[in-house]
């Protein structure tokens, strides 16, 4: 495994190893304990969604889209109903936007929680990462019954949100939030106060105002860096238009700027929704849909947990997209990587790479890999034979309906 | 004599170690995830994972040295065991209680380490080959302000011999609370000893997959873990007898004692772990040197000018 | 610069360009040669003060190849930059000098699309694994994935001879 040249250790950091949860390679060249070169592979996880979009209708994109990861599938569809909204140039009910709202906050929280259990985990401070992953279920519960499902909630559809929030389930969020508060405030304070804690964040994985600039670094990367590149902030979409977000920054630059950051916006996501819930409007929440796009190109962004997240859809005018592009907010994150850890030790290398919250399936988007585990996926067909039959059960046949060959 | 065998075959030797590191590893597992809001695992886990490793399969690097590669494991837990057999469990007085004991006990315990950093360096791979430098820098950082706090209630008591310390704190129990920071110093550098969470660096699961041990398996990987749990054991034994001396002389009372004692010493140490991130192998050398060992170096003087300036 | 300034200087110093502006903080421009392409971008980098460069999107044109620079500067406005290279002889420069960001996403251009891209630093390839055959561009428009076999990993579209 380990590779010599004068006198260096080279150590391989993945694609299996304990502190990645997904796969990426990082080869490490060591001086000593001192990280000199790091060279990082990724594209483990393509799974050629960008090409998946391209052959399927503007429906089933969405549900493509809805899985490009599992930790902000909300902040996927969300931008790209946006695009879709633009370019078709739809009106959505601002209840509608309320719950996107609502919605995105939640996965916010749960995002950050997991984040900030993984990032104790990768410096074994597992206490913490129980506690925070603990108090993560009660956000994913509540998700659970605003979208059914953990993760992938299926809430947005384009021209708004496909289901409502009753009364009650706004009272439990509330609820949920003023559980949530107390220990969030309490972790905040240990972020500030624990001595280990702060040994092992501060003054790591550096990355300065300018470097945010170099490597096109967004969210609480950049924002650790005291740039303000929330897309709330700077380019307010949905509700964010008539609810201002506070801009949270740091100047730390290192990896505990970012853990300050991710802590506070945590707050600040609890904020939201009480705002969210209070002020939410009645009416309806969605409006009807086009099947088909009128010709153009749009280029819409949103701010995920993990930063900015930008979709590229172009139309020909079709009921397909021509091109769709993914820019998710870990993407972008990569760039200044190597920079970040050249120079640190072996031993900070965990966390910087959990510093950026890496979610590797959003960076690779997109074909399964080459050899292997075919069989256990169902292919297209069979669940099309399947939904025709649920059809049927309910009395309508869509078998006529053609499928487009691809 | 056949009692003497029996004494340290069975009981308080060495049937009694392997039941009570058991529990002991259980106590620790379980407080730690109850500090951590989980369940935690039943009272026969530590057992059922020990008789699990012992019939996997082994295997052995090709480009290790198999004699080593298989002799480390047993080495570590023989010293261990050697030196648990030194510390007083039933009664004052410990089964093999000679004159210098302490220092015996402090080398053998240092055996473990050193089989760890062999077992990292002979198994030729790179996680391994760093978790046993690591293991060896860490060793360089505990171990000073380790003997110096180990030996200060030693000092002050004016015997090598542990079960001679018990006895001497026996008699004058209000000494003992002179060498609290010996004590407070002497937890955290076994702490390091024992490789736990804050001083799990050469371990460190995150970064170097476990660190030393990563290429053994079965039941030399059973062995290893063996005698870690019985470490922990011996450790907590010599720290209750050396800091804890409150004897009744009433043989069975005392053994209920030495488990209380050996049971406070663990849980000190699961809080420990369980409160605490892990830190940088830098960071823990800055610490040791810069922090504990100036402590232990004034305790050290201390108990020297106290028992020669005030002639105890 | 604002939307306004950027359409401006652009559409002054490029008049090829068409730089127009269908949303605030958008400003998307059309298709033009490498070489005015490149002007475009160094002048974008050095006189418009668009610093990050944030993603490349690459397009079937047909018999062409069209790239779409996206870049970004402090007041985050998003400008669009594009060249456009013929599919068969697909070749452009690297611009990591300028903006290191896009490197990531120029090989991702090599994978995908099969643009050559010179003066590229070394290093690994993305997103496709290792052992993908040369010659395969999966977002192509022409590239089919049910003619791809999984295991032999090669490409075998029907002739069109067997279609009729």
């Amino acid at each position: 495994m380990s590779e010599r040249n004068d006198h260096k250790v080279v150590v391989p950091i993945g694609p299996q190893h304990p502190s990645l949860k997904e796969p990426g390679s990082f080869k490490i060249t060591l001086d000593g304990e001192k990280v000199e070169r790091a060279v990082i592979e990724i594209g483990y996880n393509h799974r050629g969604i960008e090409k998946a979009c391209e052959s399927r209708n503007y429906m089933q994109a969405l549900y493509i889209i809805e899985r490009v990861c599992g930790i902000c599938s909300h902040a996927h569809t969300s931008c790209f109903c946006q695009a879709f909204e633009e370019l078709a140039g739809l009106e959505v009910p601002r209840r509608a936007h309320y719950i996107r709202g609502i919605v995105g906050e939640l996965e916010r929280l749960h995002s950050h929680l997991l984040w900030l259990g993984v990032a104790a985990h990768e410096i074994g401070f597992d206490t913490l990462f129980m506690y925070t992953w603990r108090d993560r279920e009660l956000v994913l519960d509540l998700l659970a019954r605003i979208g059914g499902n953990r993760v992938n909630y299926g809430v947005n559809t384009y021209g708004g949100v496909r289901r409502d929030l009753e009364s009650e389930l706004m009272a439990d969020i509330l609820r949920v939030c003023d559980q949530l508060e107390e220990k969030l405030k309490y972790y905040a304070a240990l972020a500030l106060t624990e001595t280990t804690l702060i040994a092992r964040l501060k003054g790591i994985g550096v990355l300065t105002p300018d470097d945010v600039r170099k490597f096109s670094a967004v969210g609480p990367v950049a924002r650790a860096a005291g740039i303000m590149a929330d897309t709330r902030i700077v380019e307010p979409y949905g509700v964010y238009q008539e609810i201002a977000v506070t801009p949270i920054v740091d100047d730390h630059c290192d990896v505990y700027g970012r853990t300050l950051v991710r802590v506070k916006e945590m707050l600040e996501a609890i904020r939201l929704i009480r705002l969210f819930v209070r002020e939410i409007p009645d009416g309806p929440i969605s409006v009807r849909a086009p099947r088909k796009l009128p010709v153009g190109e749009v280029l819409s962004r949103v701010e995920a947990p993990r930063g900015e997240n930008v979709h590229y859809i172009r139309s020909t005018g079709a009921d397909m997209p021509d091109r769709v592009r993914v820019r998710a907010p870990t993407e972008a994150n990569w760039h200044g990587m190597s920079h970040m850890l050249e120079g640190f030790q072996l031993a900070d290398v965990p966390i910087i790479i959990a510093a950026i919250d890496p979610c590797y399936s959003c960076t690779d988007r997109a074909i399964h890999l080459v050899g292997g585990g075919i069989n256990q996926l169902t292919d297209w067909e069979s669940i099309r034979l399947h939904s025709i039959e649920q059809y049927k059960s309910r009395g309508i046949d869509p078998s006529t309906i053609k499928m487009r060959e691809f | 004599m056949l009692l003497s065998i029996l004494k340290v075959l069975v009981f308080p030797g060495l049937l009694f170690l392997s039941v009570y590191s058991l529990v002991l590893e259980f106590v620790d597992r379980k407080v730690y995830a109850r500090m951590q809001n989980r369940k935690g695992p039943p009272w026969y886990q530590p057992m059922a994972d020990m008789l699990k490793l012992v019939g996997k399969k082994v295997i052995v690097p090709s480009n290790a040295q198999k004699f080593v590669f298989s002799a480390l494991p047993t080495v570590s837990l023989a010293a261990v065991c050697a030196a648990f057999l030194c510390t007083p469990v039933w009664g004052e007085t410990a089964i093999t209680a000679y004159s210098g004991d302490l220092v015996a006990v402090l080398y053998l315990l240092t055996i473990p380490t050193l089989c760890h950093f062999l077992a990292g360096y002979n198994s030729h791979e790179v996680y391994s080959t760093i978790g046993a430098f690591r293991t060896l820098t860490q060793m360089f950082a505990y171990e000073v302000p380790l003997f110096m706090a180990f030996l200060s209630p030693a000092i002050l008591a004016g015997t090598w011999s542990i079960s001679g310390i018990a006895a001497f704190y026996h008699a004058h129990p209000l000494y003992a609370l002179i060498n609290l920071p010996a004590f407070f110093v002497s937890l955290l550098t076994s702490q390091s000893k024992l490789e736990r969470t804050p001083f799990d660096a050469p371990e460190a699961e995150t970064e170097i997959v476990g660190g030393a041990l990563v290429e053994y398996s079965g039941r030399y990987l059973a062995f290893f873990r063996a005698t870690a749990i019985a470490e922990l054991a011996a450790v907590a034994s010599v720290l209750a007898a050396l800091f804890l001396p409150f004897f009744t002389g009433i043989a069975w009372v005392d053994f209920a004692l030495y488990l209380v004692k050996t049971l406070v010493i663990v849980l000190m140490m699961v809080l420990l772990r369980a409160t605490m991130a892990r830190i940088r192998i830098d960071q823990t050398l800055r610490f040791f040197w810069s922090i504990l060992t100036p402590i232990a170096m004034a305790q050290l003087i201390l108990n020297l000018f106290l028992r020669g300036g005030l002639g105890l | 610069m604002n939307v306004e300034e950027t359409i401006l200087a652009l559409n002054t110093h490029f008049p090829a360009l068409a730089a127009v502006s269908p949303r605030p903080l958008r400003v998307f421009t059309s298709f033009t040669e490498p070489k005015q392409f490149e002007e475009a971008l160094r002048f974008a980098n050095g006189t418009l003060g668009y610093h990050k460069g944030k993603h490349i999107v690459g397009t079937d044109e047909g018999e062409e190849i069209g790239m779409s620079y996206i870049l970004s500067n402090d007041e985050n406005v998003l400008l669009v930059l594009r060249e456009r290279v013929p599919k068969n002889a697909a070749h452009v420069r690297s611009m990591g000098e300028l903006y290191p960001s896009l490197v990531l996403h120029e090989r991702e251009m090599v994978d995908l699309f099969g643009v050559q891209v010179s003066g590229l630093p070394e290093g690994p390839r993305y997103p496709l694994p290792d052992c993908w055959p040369e010659g395969e561009y999966p977002l192509r428009k022409e590239w089919n994935p049910a003619f791809f076999n999984k295991q032999t990993t090669t490409y075998e579209p029907p002739k069109e001879d067997d279609a009729k």
